[in-house]
């Protein structure tokens, strides 16, 4: 319990440290947000816009000091002020869409990714005959190391565009109303399953990789020659003395890579039009939105620590010498 | 991580559950017959607000097709349209400005629209300084209601240009925003105006419909049904849209529009880029040695070729500029005696050569020009990385500048920098837009007058080139307080001669106003032949309206089979 008490406040710090940066890091970027949208008016607007934009965001001019403690403030309250790109909408509400639909679409895809992969990787490696590893792995290598924006435009090229298999973006139809009904979510699982598979497909090899070199160590360890000794069938040994030991390595890397699901997928977003959490932080960072930057990379950071939090939580579950240290 | 954030990040999870924020859900095919599909703003997903005065935060419809103004310009024709009003009149000592008010207009509640309804506008605008981005009351004394047809408008000063400002701006009922408590703050989910489309019938993140006016003052002009607004967040999302035919008017830049779009469906898809948008031009600070000197400004302008950089640069989707710098939304202003006796915006390098030779920038080694304490002219032209159109037009004039031995060469930046460099003067050269108004006085005011220029290390929105003219400023206002239309065109002829004799800033090319058609299901759209409104649905400036015109241009054409 004492270690569960240690990390919780690793975890605040780090919490902490994240905040700080969050506030600093879009600051310290030339211009303002008020400049970059009247710049993108490009000669329309008049230059009273300015003073009149900046009363509208209430931006001041109090030192960055002041500034940070009312932000810090406002954060442990929970307010994370007003949009300025979706002004006047607030930043949860902004952020609540975004990340509805990145949850949907990167978080399972990252799930499936990693099962499919992992799974891949015990069987590589518990095939002794080197055949399948001989070609599946250089495969799966191939197309994780392909541009993923090429290969993303490609195929909605391909099957958007030029067969109409599915559709050229958008999370679901216009013509639909979001409900929980079955045509609906038939609607958005058509919306997701290409960028979904691009996804996959540039992720997978990863997975397997990583199981695979862990598998093959640990399947040369004592306690899976015992298991195979004391004649146990070869798929528990292979799934539960050799694989449960061997994904340690791989949970560690799921933690980190469900945590930053979060930050959205910002180029399957951009080529599939799919309205999730990446394409708003870019919109955001491009305009130098302070409020929603901020909410995003909270919500980020958040994601990132509560993931590890979690996979702390399973190691502890999974391999006993962690409880003990 | 504390309770309290994880409460928040469950709070959010569990509310980005789809919301449905239309009355009628997404009813209606968007095929069926009547439904115009538009794209103009580019954005991942809508936010429902529809607060005229919110600058660059409402939806596109919110100016014009829900909040109508008293009259509408045409940039193509170059006239004024009466709207809400049926006529204006000035008085004598362009002091006061009155406007007659269209009979049996009501509100889309079927509420009477009054003379009130307008004082209260600008009364409102008053009171919220957020709101009068287009500095309305900079000019403005009072605003009153001479009976309930007619609005007078009391000037602090002659100022004629600013009718632009008040005849273009969007009328909102006084019955429902005087119950409202923060304006600033109001999004206006559900608008009440006076214009064609203010029923919000769908309103998703990535949808927005909007159905007729059931109480619309000329029911008969507009014979579009609805118009339907997909969210459409990049070019590339908004071109494959127009390719499968699930767009009907859009405002974004097509690349080589005759192959990809035009060549796919000749009969029906069609485009219309007049150089109807700002200039751009090539900004040299003027309060730095050489470009203090009008003969080293004019010889750069000279060194460049704009034919070769408008079809490189450009696509040739636009002309060079002529010695006025205006773009054809100034057609009729424009002096054709200035624009052939501007020879300073034509490709000569001897002539460059020249007028450098006689500045004192005499070539030195390695046919570098030099100051007359030998360093030699080097400059670099600051650009926005990324704006490939600009970064192109930057590199061709940094090597026709080489040419006449001047060392230029590109600076790309990040907007932000790039912009503040602007902005505080912090540059030797710069690429850059211009302003735009219903006349070319925006236009050079913005570039030439005394008023506009900012100290130098202070932000400003125009003027970067922190140029300054007496004689400028002394037609600026007299055309200020010019009501008659032929003194106001002299008058306008001499600014231009001004511009082209002084040349504050270097124009390369007029913007082009980028509009793209499909005439599968509606016809009527403008073009060259037919030119009584620029296409483009996007506002050549705040407030302008013009795309009006073309919605009540367009009618439906029975659906063919594809």
């Amino acid at each position: 319990m004492r270690t569960l008490a240690r990390r919780l406040l690793l975890y605040l710090v780090a919490a902490w440290a994240a905040l700080t940066v969050n506030f600093f890091l879009p600051r310290l970027m030339p211009g303002d947000p008020v400049s970059r949208m009247f710049a993108s008016y490009q000669g329309q607007l008049e230059p009273e816009a300015l003073a009149a934009l900046r009363r509208t965001f209430g931006l001041t001019d109090a030192p960055l000091g002041a500034q940070y403690l009312s932000y810090l403030g406002h954060v442990a309250r929970g307010q994370l002020g007003v949009s300025l790109t979706y002004f006047p909408a607030p930043v949860t509400e902004v952020m609540a869409t975004g990340m509805f639909w990145t949850l949907v679409l990167a978080g399972t895809s990252v799930l499936l990714s990693f099962a499919l992969g992992t799974l891949l990787g015990v069987v590589v490696a518990w095939r002794d005959d080197g055949r399948l590893d001989a070609w599946l792995v250089p495969a799966l290598s191939f197309l994780g190391a392909f541009p993923y924006f090429w290969l993303a435009m490609l195929l909605l090229y391909l099957f958007g565009f030029q067969l109409s298999w599915f559709p050229l973006g958008h999370a679901y139809s216009d013509t639909l109303t979001p409900a929980w009904s079955l045509a609906f979510v038939a609607d958005v699982l058509r919306h997701a399953a290409l960028p979904s598979f691009t996804l996959i497909v540039a992720t997978i090899g990863g997975w397997t990789l990583g199981m695979r070199s862990s598998m093959v160590a640990v399947l040369g360890a004592d306690h899976v020659t015992f298991a195979l000794a004391k004649g146990l069938s070869p798929a528990r040994v292979m799934l539960r003395y050799a694989a449960r030991s061997a994904i340690l390595p791989n949970l560690t890397q799921l933690g980190m890579a469900l945590g930053f699901v979060l930050g959205g997928a910002l180029l399957t977003e951009m080529v599939f039009g799919y309205p999730g959490q990446g394409y708003l932080l870019l919109q955001a960072v491009r305009s130098q939105d302070y409020p929603l930057m901020q909410g995003i990379f909270l919500g980020i950071t958040l994601a990132v620590l509560g993931a590890n939090l979690m996979i702390d939580l399973v190691h502890f579950w999974l391999d006993p010498s962690v409880r003990r240290s | 991580m504390d309770f309290r954030s994880s409460v928040l990040l469950l709070a959010l999870v569990i509310a980005c559950k789809p919301t449905v924020e239309g009355s009628a859900g997404a009813s209606g095919r968007p095929d069926q017959a009547g439904i115009l599909r538009i794209s103009v703003e580019q954005q991942a997903a809508w936010v429902r607000n529809f607060n005229p005065f919110m600058t660059g935060k409402y939806r596109w419809p919110t100016i014009g097709p829900i909040h109508e103004s008293l009259y509408l310009y045409s940039t193509a024709t170059a006239t004024y349209e009466p709207w809400l009003a049926t006529s204006y009149e000035w008085s004598p000592d362009r002091r006061e400005l009155r406007f007659r008010l269209r009979p049996g207009v009501t509100w889309s509640d079927g509420v009477p629209f009054s003379a009130r309804d307008v004082v209260f506008t600008f009364q409102l605008v008053r009171a919220h300084p957020e709101f009068d981005g287009g500095g309305v009351w900079k000019f403005l004394a009072d605003v009153r209601a001479s009976s309930d047809g007619e609005v007078s408008f009391e000037l602090a000063r002659p100022f004629v240009p600013g009718f632009a400002n008040l005849a273009q701006f969007p009328i909102v009922p006084e019955h429902v925003w005087a119950k409202v408590a923060d304006p600033v703050g109001f999004a206006n989910p559900s608008p009440v105006g006076t214009g064609p489309y203010t029923e919000v019938t769908v309103f998703q993140n990535q949808i927005f419909e909007l159905a007729r006016n059931p109480h619309y003052w000329q029911p008969r002009r507009f014979a579009v049904e609805r118009l339907r607004f997909p969210a459409l967040s990049s070019n590339e999302q908004a071109m494959l849209a127009l390719l499968r035919d699930e767009l009907d008017w859009a405002g974004n830049f097509v690349p080589d529009v005759q192959r990809l779009f035009v060549a796919r469906d000749p009969p029906h898809h069609g485009y219309w880029y007049p150089a109807t948008g700002a200039t751009v031009l090539l900004y040299a600070n003027t309060r730095r040695a050489p470009f203090d000197d009008v003969r080293v400004r004019k010889a750069l302008s000279m060194a460049i070729d704009r034919d070769h950089l408008t079809q490189v640069a450009m696509y040739g989707y636009t002309r060079p500029s002529d010695a006025t710098g205006l773009s054809d939304a100034y057609a009729s202003w424009r002096d054709p005696q200035v624009v052939a006796a501007g020879d300073w915006v034509r490709h000569d390098v001897a002539h460059a050569g020249a007028l450098l030779d006689a500045a004192g920038y005499a070539r030195g080694e390695g046919g570098l020009r030099r100051t007359r304490d030998g360093r030699p002219l080097r400059y670099q032209i600051n650009v926005v990385s990324g704006w490939s159109d600009w970064v192109r037009a930057c590199q061709l004039v940094a090597n026709d500048l080489r040419a006449v031995g001047i060392d230029a060469s590109v600076k790309p930046l990040d907007f932000g920098a790039w912009f503040d460099r602007l902005q505080t003067g912090d540059f030797d050269l710069s690429i850059g837009w211009s302003s735009d108004g219903a006349t070319p006085y925006l236009f050079y005011r913005d570039l030439m007058a005394s008023s506009t220029v900012a100290p130098p290390g202070t932000k400003s929105g125009v003027n970067w080139q922190r140029f300054a003219s007496t004689e400028a400023d002394e037609l600026l206002a007299r055309f200020e307080a010019e009501g008659e239309p032929a003194e106001q065109l002299a008058l306008m002829h001499r600014l231009e001669a001004v511009f082209s004799a002084s040349a504050p800033a270097i124009p390369l090319f007029p913007g082009p106003a980028w509009g793209v058609y499909n005439t599968r299901r509606f016809a009527g759209f403008p073009g060259p032949e037919h030119p009584f409104a620029v296409l483009s649905p996007n506002p050549h400036a705040s407030y302008q309206a013009e795309y009006m015109l073309v919605l009540a241009a367009l009618t439906p054409r029975p659906n063919e089979a594809p």
